[in-house]
């Protein structure tokens, strides 16, 4: 196999974007996408010669970009609990008197395996996901996205176990609302 | 042994649904995890929430993704662009 080499005056045509939405999606406020490709491109020009062409320029690019984003949600650390009179955080699902959810959960009729090939429904939850308080966010993206274990959460981010559930299953239930209300009930 | 029984059987969706959400984030308790599956075997609608939470999750897996195709049309600001193509080619 052929070794790979770095061509830095392409790397902002070939990857800008693609790290710009990569980023966009975990931390939400553009700016900070901004900042956080700036600061990737700047690392990698600095250690051009740690790159072994073992994986490729973009493999390389993303595993540093990756780091500052874990640097960037690390830098906003603070203790996370829920704020009991947050509107915006309570859990939006009821019940009936008998114990039944009311409004009834609709059948999005498609099998979860196939939901990402559903372009039109993965846009509407990223619209839905920016929607979601900071910190429902920001554990939701560790979480879901980055694939983090629960223990490893907390452990970083100082969160009580029973906190980050609470705060994960009331994202979760966000997220189906936004959904059902953006998207289902307009087909 | 039927009290047990009665027990599960009577768990309402109210109660059951908590399950649901963290039955994603790690596996139950053994009796949980019975709970939740017989209540799943016998409630459409909880089977539906079920459903749409692994929806979620499956579909935010993929939007994490390098190459994720939503939002083909979010692009960086050119003028953000230019300035580090610029020290870009300063500083190589």
């Amino acid at each position: 196999m052929s070794k790979e080499i770095l061509d830095p005056q392409n790397w902002v045509d070939l990857y800008a974007d693609m790290m710009y939405r990569f980023s966009l999606v975990r931390v939400k406020d553009p700016e900070a996408a901004d900042e956080l490709v700036q600061a990737t491109f700047f690392a990698a020009l600095k250690s051009q010669h740690t790159f072994a062409g073992k994986s490729s320029e973009k493999t390389w690019l993303f595993g540093i970009l990756k780091h500052k984003i874990m640097d960037y949600f690390r830098s906003s650390k603070k203790h996370i609990s829920i704020d009991p009179t947050s509107s915006e955080e309570t859990d939006r699902i009821q019940f009936d008197s008998s114990g039944h959810m009311n409004p009834k959960p609709t059948n999005w009729n498609m099998d979860p395996e196939k939901a990402a090939e559903n372009s039109e429904l993965a846009k509407v939850l990223a619209s839905c996901l920016e929607g979601l308080p900071d910190k429902f966010h920001k554990l939701f993206v560790m979480k879901e996205i980055e694939g983090m274990s629960s223990e490893k959460i907390c452990n970083e981010f100082d969160i009580k176990p029973t906190n980050l559930w609470v705060i994960l299953h009331r994202a979760r239930n966000q997220l189906k609302q936004c959904m059902e209300s953006n998207w289902l009930n307009t087909k | 042994m039927f009290d047990g029984m009665m027990k599960i059987l009577k768990m309402t969706c109210k109660d059951i649904y908590p399950l649901i959400s963290e039955s994603q984030d790690h596996p139950l308790p053994f009796c949980d995890r019975t709970r939740l599956k017989m209540h799943l075997a016998i409630c459409g609608l909880c089977e539906i929430y079920n459903k749409q939470l692994d929806i979620i999750c499956k579909m935010a897996q993929s939007l994490g993704k390098e190459d994720a195709k939503v939002r083909e049309d979010t692009s960086m600001k050119p003028e953000v662009k230019e300035k580090i193509k610029k020290w870009i080619a300063e500083k190589n």
